[in-house]
């Protein structure tokens, strides 16, 4: 017993003093990677990267049967759901500022009041702090239709759900089977069409937004499901009082990939992962996507899947091995950086060498050098890069900043002078400089002879000198 | 032949020369301990603190040399200067001031006195300043006598425009480089005299230090060798001259080459080429004195003569030709300013900004001098009275000298000595001409009135042209009439009267003599006074700790400035990156010990300008510079409240003038007027000055203060309007106790990618307008 | 007096005129009056057309002797020069740049209407379309500023940023300036012979250097550089304040100084050599008196400059 204890936190220790170095080499790691680390040392056993307490906020009217299938697999994969409704304040989302839960699923598109720890505000903070929000909306108008909008996420206006005529079925028109982008970074391989019914939203221009499922080109978003309604749609695109809600680029379900690292998953429908659109075939009679394809977009969201981090960065003098704490101009630096990903089925970092495209930047105000960072052959997870620092001394950074769609960000930053070279290290001897020498040279000997005649001289010429040089 | 007043007769003439050495001594200890003590009101007023601006930095640095050594001083380079840019310390300044208190420093450990380096640093000014007193009283004994050059020294120890820069703890280039100054000029005086290499080598010693200690030796450099050039012109050339110069200018450039920061200067710029032209003509005129002595033929002479001409007017050309083709520098910039004065303002704001390069104004000198400011003028007609060699010198410094300082009002430094020495020349034969008890007998010899005095003056002065004070004193000590101070006596009068006027000058009676005297000494006092009532209320507060009197009397101090330095040293992270006005980059460095962006080296007006440009533009476009250069905390200088008037926002047009100078068409100054061309902070600003970074910073929450009430800014006596500024994209993280100094914070970009002025306005719970998706596509009806 | 009336037979026309016509105008009203364009209110809206293709740079000043506008007198000569400078180069470039003056005794309005306080005023209004449009897309006025001083110079250096081509101004050579000199500098070196004794006299050379440095210590270099008036409004001569002068405090502190000194001098140079006791004692007398109420007049002086100064003599 005790031995194992003392074991463990001979263990803890070493994680400590590895992960101290690491922050020590890299001054400005990025906080969240800092804190999964914290969740994965408090629960090693979690499917999540980041923890495994889910709140699920589900509307009065639903109960958590209709989506047992999904919270069960949840609940298969090792989270522990609590459930709650939007008014009741117990258990709060946040408190004292601190999230309660690693997760939260709002699963109350039809509610216009929340209890007063959920608001608009209190959502954005949880996701700083690195809390996963999976968020339904519905074709009402709730708080978190204003929400959306920070997410760059445009809502149709109210009552306007998505409407779509084709293929020929018996379903009504709101309720679309909507074929899967097999190239989605989020899911896993290709599925077959998932049904979706709710509202598309339209994306502004925002870097951060991962599209996961795309509207069917022939559908649109009308407030009436009648024929007629298609004309009303583009004659309203045309008169510029809204855009055009139709076609592929309206999107289903949107995730959102913050700067610190929290993931938000926008669901244009509730129902999606609903036991009844699981079981309810397709056109063709199949099974459809719905079960996978809600685990796979929770899996996501709860920083399960495409979790990267970096380990940490060092740099060193090409033939040295420990880190200056700075470097002479033309010097030849190796930089260093590990990167490790998330496996969900071990619930272990492991060593991750597959990104290519990742490059480093040595900055001084401007990138001096950019250039590829490949990984090293041989040692997994480890990308290193050799160069001539610029001849330009300054306070440079070696910069890494990796951005890709469904991947967790990478960011490192570590900040090296560059100096010019010591009083001593310029070249001794210069040979253009040889008339200087020579000049010395020649003077002193010139003077040595002269001292040696002067000596020798008798006292006769001294004395003539001076009578010419008193008056 | 009558005295005034008896002499005791009973003494030997050796106890007199004995008692008038003590005597001597004793005054100078004396004079020493005054200059020290004068110099410590800031210390007693406040506390022993660095004062300013570039003495922090110097301290900084010294600490640096003290605690690392010379050679890694030498190499420093520091990355927390200009960051990102970096600063290579070693070879951008000038060592001798650093190099100096570290030798102080490794000498009292050495004697195992433990004494913190910053106390050396605050007390080396006064303790150089009895330096000072010291060789400014052997350069005057070189110019008149001992009893002068007690005077000079008492006056130079006291005198206000020295103690301005030289009060404990303005430990600046300047403490220690007016007595390299004067000292380098008593050497070069004494070699001129002497002829001796072995004072020039001395003098270029010296001459090194001081090129090692101080921008300023451009002084000397061209100082000396004007001398030299009038002395030819004068048809003064002797070997002593020729000696002189050549070995002070041979060492001392090639000594003053070592410096790294000044390098190969000496041979490339023109601030030298005046000693180079010089020493150049030297050797020509040299040579052909030596052909002259050999060569007895007049046509020859002539021949040669023109010849030497010749070649010197060659030489001159070659000079002005290399400058023109650029192998030779041009005046530099700050250099040139004092020429022609419209130049700095024009071209260099920076320079033109300091307000230590503005023009002097009248009061200033009399402030800084007081009555050796129209004394010295007379001692500048004694000097001509007997043109020596050393006369002639101090007789240019005073010209230019009192043109420099009348250009700008840090040049009075230099102008300060010189003026100290003629007023003791002056003052001291005022008092030998009333003290000497020597009656002239009333013979009616009307034949020689005052007029000839002059006359045979100049006759004697050109005979004794090349002779020295000692032949003098030889001469004139039988003349005087037995009695053992007579030997003293008339070698004292001995200056003031001419060989042939001797017997028959002098003064009657003894009331004159007193009425006179008291005059004198009433003047003294009242110059001691004077003295001490400036040094103590204008020159000893530290301009890091601000004083002010409450209505009952007591002092009050003001500690803002540090209160909020030692807030950012013990709340921010070491990399944090402040940002500032120049101004304020040494006192950061050096108290909070933070990075900065620009400071008082303003080597790179780029990177100022881009301060600038920040400071004045809007937010928005602040911003991304902010982020590019890491920027972690913005401080700026607020007086409004206090009323203190030296306060960034009065500085605030230098910064849209520097910015402008970089960026014409972003920063235009005339936006930052009223229409009227009025410049306001009240609700009549303009807009740009409104939006500007630097006034909101400065105003953010200030109209909150007065809780209602009109706000008013003290130091513009404008009032605010009811709602300030607002601020998006800083925090406001610290506000010093009198709202001097405010320190922002710059957010971090928002983690959904939104601008933080809509982040802000979304934790402020404001509906944003729905926006409309764009359409991608015309659709077909 | 011509320009006007040119202006109201334009006037009908150019109503009607089309975009071309417009521009032919300006050209030739440049043409007309040597570059630089005389504007009322009409040609002004000529000038400054919402769809203009063409730059201009507008004077806005008040030359009429009742405005009594120094700066303005100062500164339209230059104004002309770089205008005339500009009108040099070729009429392709030439005629995409514009300089006019607007008076406001002519155009009172159009100060009105640009809210105009102050004069002289110089605004670039740039291109709106065409290919000189700027890459900013800015097309309000851009006014300079004269931080640079009034001179011609840099009023060109400044305007050919906005013009196609830089402006061609060069500096009039002053020929009666550099005459001057050099006759000066013959008749001294003619007249060398006959001053010799005076220059080779050393009380000349005392007297340039102690009037020179009683000049200096006494601020004329302060009144020179900032330009100060000889004496204030209503005739007062002591600039209030501790950092000012007026002109005329540079010849009283001098004359002071000198007096000053002077007394100093008598007593130790001249007195001594007067051999009659009686007529010695005088002069001491004399002269300490002279010291004495000269230093307590400059001390009363500077008490009025540095109100906190504590001491005085006599006054």
């Amino acid at each position: 017993m005790s031995t194992w204890s003392v074991a463990r936190w001979l263990q803890l220790i070493q994680h400590w003093q590895l992960r101290k170095r690491c922050l020590h080499s890299s001054a400005m790691v990025s906080p969240w990677r800092f804190l999964s680390f914290l969740g994965f040392a408090a629960a090693a056993l979690a499917k999540s990267s980041t923890g495994n307490s889910v709140l699920v906020v589900l509307d009065p009217g639903s109960s958590r049967d209709n989506f047992s299938r999904f919270f069960d697999g949840l609940e298969a994969r090792g989270y522990e759901l609590t459930f709650r409704t939007p008014k009741d304040a117990h258990p709060a989302v946040i408190e004292h500022d601190h999230p309660e839960y690693s997760h939260v699923i709002l699963f109350a598109p039809e509610s216009k009041t929340y209890s007063s720890d959920i608001t608009p505000q209190s959502l954005v903070t949880l996701l700083s702090k690195n809390t996963n929000l999976l968020i339904a909306v519905s074709p009402k108008a709730t708080p978190l239709t204003s929400l959306a909008a920070e997410f760059s996420l445009i809502l149709p206006p109210p009552g306007t759900p998505l409407v779509s005529h084709f293929p020929e079925r018996d379903t009504p028109a709101t309720v679309i089977p909507v074929d899967v982008s097999p190239s989605n970074p989020v899911l896993s391989g290709s599925l077959p069409p998932v049904w979706f019914s709710g509202v598309p939203f339209a994306f502004n221009s925002n870097p951060h937004i991962v599209p996961i499922l795309n509207a069917p080109p022939q559908s649109f978003a009308a407030d009436s499901d009648a024929d007629s309604g298609a004309d009303a749609v583009v004659e309203a695109a045309d008169k510029g009082g809204e855009g055009l809600w139709a076609g592929s680029s309206l999107g289903l379900v949107a995730g959102f990939q913050t700067l610190g690292g929290g993931r938000a998953t926008w669901v244009g429908g509730v129902d999606l992962f609903s036991d009844e659109y699981a079981q309810k075939p397709t056109l063709d009679g199949n099974k459809p996507g719905n079960e996978q394809f809600a685990a796979d977009v929770a899996a996501w969201t709860f920083q399960e899947t495409g979790v990267l981090r970096v380990d940490g960065s060092t740099h060193h003098h090409v033939n040295e091995t420990t880190p200056r704490d700075r470097y002479t101009i033309n010097d030849r630096v190796t930089y260093t950086l590990r990167v490790s990903k998330y496996n969900p089925t071990s619930a272990e970092w492991e060593p991750y060498s597959g990104i290519d495209g990742m490059q480093l930047e040595f900055t001084m105000l401007d990138p001096h050098i950019r250039t590829a960072l490949q990984p090293t052959p041989g040692v997994p997870g480890e990308y290193s890069l050799t160069f001539r620092v610029p001849d330009r001394h300054g306070v440079f950074k070696f910069n890494v900043d990796y951005k890709r769609k469904g991947w967790s960000y990478l960011q490192s930053t570590t900040v090296v002078p560059v100096v010019p070279p010591r009083h001593d290290e310029y070249p001794r001897f210069l040979s253009p400089a040889w008339p200087y020498y020579a000049g010395a040279i020649s003077t002193s000997a010139a003077f040595l002879a002269f001292c040696a005649l002067w000596l020798a001289g008798d006292s006769a010429e001294p004395k003539k000198s001076k009578s010419t040089k008193s008056d | 032949m009558p005295l005034a007043y008896s002499l005791p007769t009973d003494l030997s003439p050796a106890t007199v020369v004995n008692a008038s050495s003590l005597l001597r001594i004793v005054a100078l200890a004396l004079i020493s301990g005054a200059a020290i003590a004068s110099r410590l009101f800031a210390v007693i007023n406040f506390e022993s603190v660095i004062h300013e601006f570039d003495p922090w930095f110097n301290y900084r640095a010294t600490r640096v040399l003290a605690s690392e050594g010379f050679y890694e001083f030498w190499n420093w380079f520091d990355p927390t200067a200009w960051y990102p840019l970096g600063r290579v310390v070693g070879g951008t300044i000038y060592p001798g001031l650093m190099a100096t208190s570290g030798v102080i420093y490794s000498i009292l450990h050495g004697l195992n006195l433990p004494v913190d380096i910053r106390n050396i640093c605050v007390m080396l000014a006064p303790g150089f300043s009895a330096l000072t007193a010291w060789s400014t009283y052997m350069f005057t004994k070189e110019m008149k006598d001992e009893s002068a050059g007690l005077l000079a020294a008492a006056f130079i120890g006291i005198v206000p425009g020295y103690i301005s820069r030289s009060v404990a703890g303005s430990y600046d280039n300047e403490a220690i480089a007016i007595f390299l100054l004067m000292f380098t000029f008593f050497l070069w005086i004494k070699a001129l005299k002497t002829g001796s290499a072995f004072f020039g080598t001395l003098a270029a010693l010296f001459y090194f230090y001081m090129v090692a200690a101080w921008g300023g030796y451009a002084f000397i450099t061209n100082m000396i060798p004007l001398h030299a050039f009038t002395l030819i012109l004068m048809g003064r050339f002797s070997s002593r001259l020729y000696v002189a110069y050549s070995s002070w200018y041979a060492i001392g450039t090639l000594a003053s080459m070592q410096v790294p920061f000044v390098g190969f200067q000496p041979v490339r710029t023109s601030e030298h080429m005046a000693a180079l032209g010089v020493f150049g003509l030297l050797q020509i005129i040299a040579f052909a004195e030596l052909v002259r002595a050999h060569v007895s033929s007049k046509q020859f002479q002539r021949l040669l003569y023109a010849s030497v001409i010749g070649m010197g007017i060659l030489g001159g050309l070659a000079i002005v030709g290399l400058t023109y083709k650029g192998w030779i520098a041009p005046w530099t910039g700050r250099f040139y300013s004092l020429w022609d004065t419209g130049y700095a303002k024009k071209y260099i704001p920076i320079i033109a900004s300091v307000s230590e390069h503005q023009p002097t104004a009248w009061p200033s000198f009399f402030m800084d001098l007081q009555l050796l400011i129209f004394v010295f003028p007379a001692g500048v007609i004694l000097c001509f009275r007997e043109l020596r060699d050393e006369h002639v010198f101090v007789i240019i410094y005073a010209v230019v000298a009192s043109y420099f300082a009348g250009v700008m009002v840090r040049l009075m430094l230099t102008l300060t000595p010189c003026v100290c020495v003629c007023a003791a020349v002056a003052f001291s034969s005022v008092l030998d001409t009333y003290i000497n008890p020597v009656e002239p007998d009333a013979v009616e010899e009307e034949a020689e009135t005052a007029g000839d005095g002059a006359v045979s003056a100049s006759s004697t002065a050109v005979s004794t042209s090349s002779g020295s004070a000692t032949k003098k004193g030889k001469k004139a000590a039988p003349a005087a009439q037995p009695g053992p101070l007579g030997g003293l006596v008339s070698t004292v009068s001995a200056v003031v009267s001419t060989k042939k006027g001797e017997k028959s000058r002098g003064i009657f009676g003894g009331d004159t003599r007193l009425a006179v005297l008291l005059n004198a000494l009433g003047m003294l006092l009242f110059f001691v006074l004077h003295c001490t009532y400036v040094t103590s209320s204008a020159y000893s507060s530290p301009s890091v700790v601000l004083a002010s009197t409450n209505p009952d009397g007591s002092q009050h101090i003001i500690d803002d400035f540090r209160e909020a330095y030692y807030w950012l040293r013990q709340n921010t992270p070491e990399t944090a990156v402040v940002m500032s006005w120049w101004d304020y980059g040494y006192q950061i460095a050096g108290m909070a010990d933070r990075p900065t962006l620009v400071d008082n080296n303003t080597w790179n007006n780029t990177h100022i300008a881009t301060v600038g440009k920040a400071m004045s533009s809007s937010e928005e476009v602040a911003y991304p510079i902010l982020r590019k250069h890491d920027v972690d905390y913005v401080l700026v200088i607020f007086g409004g409240l206090l009323g203190y008037s030296g306060d960034d926002i009065n500085k605030f047009l230098w910064m849209v003038r520097i910015a402008q100078g970089v960026w014409p068409d972003e920063i235009q100054e005339p936006n930052y007027f009223t229409a009227k061309g009025e410049y306001k902070v009240d609700d009549g600003a303009s807009n740009t000055m409104k939006n500007s970074l630097m006034y909101k910073m400065s105003y953010y929450r200030f109209a909150e203060l007065f809780g209602g009430n009109q706000a008013v800014d003290r130091v513009r006596g404008q009032q605010m309007p009811k709602i300030g500024p607002t601020l998006d994209y800083l925090d406001e993280a610290f506000t010093s106790e009198n709202w001097i100094v405010r320190i922002y914070q710059v957010k971090k970009e928002d983690p959904l990618g939104r601008d933080l002025r809509t982040a802000n306005a979304f934790e402020q719970g404001k509906r944003r307008k729905r926006s409309k998706p764009v359409a991608r596509r015309r659709a077909i009806v | 007096m011509l320009l006007p009336l040119l202006a109201l037979l334009f006037a009908p026309l150019c109503l009607a005129a089309s975009f071309q016509t417009d521009h032919a105008k300006l050209v030739q009203l440049a043409a007309s009056s040597n570059g630089v364009i005389r504007l009322d209110e009409h040609s002004y809206k000529l000038l400054t057309n919402p769809k203009r293709t063409w730059s201009a740079s507008v004077q806005f000043t008040a030359l009429d002797k009742k405005r009594r506008c120094g700066p303005c007198k100062d500164f339209d000569p230059n104004w002309n020069a770089v205008a005339k400078a500009w009108s040099t180069v070729p009429a392709a470039e030439r005629d995409n740049h514009f300089f006019g003056t607007v008076d406001f005794d002519h155009a009172m309005s159009i100060f009105q209407q640009l809210g105009l306080q102050s004069a002289p005023v110089v605004q670039v209004l740039p291109a709106v379309e065409g290919p000189r449009r700027p890459a900013s897309g800015r097309s309000n006025p851009i006014a300079l500023d004269f931080s640079g001083g009034f001179d011609a110079a840099p009023l060109a250096e400044q305007l050919s940023r906005h013009t196609p081509v830089p402006i061609p101004y060069k500096a009039p050579i002053d020929y009666s300036r550099i005459a001057s000199g050099l006759f000066v500098l013959l008749s001294f070196v003619a007249a060398l012979r006959f001053i010799s004794p005076i220059l080779k006299s050393r009380w000349t050379w005392a007297a340039i250097t102690i009037i020179t440095s009683l000049i200096m210590t006494s601020g004329f270099m302060f009144v020179r550089i900032r330009g100060m008036p000889y004496n204030g409004p209503n005739g007062q001569w002591i600039a209030g304040g501790y950092q000012t002068q007026f002109g005329q405090e540079v010849h009283v502190i001098a004359m002071i100084y000198g007096t000053l000194a002077g007394g100093f001098l008598m007593l130790t140079l001249v007195v001594p050599n007067q051999l009659s006791p009686s007529r010695q004692r005088m002069q001491i007398y004399l002269w300490t008196g002279v010291i004495f109420v000269m230093y307590s007049v400059l001390v009363s002086i500077f008490k009025e400059k540095n109100r906190g100064y504590p001491f005085r003599l006599l006054l």
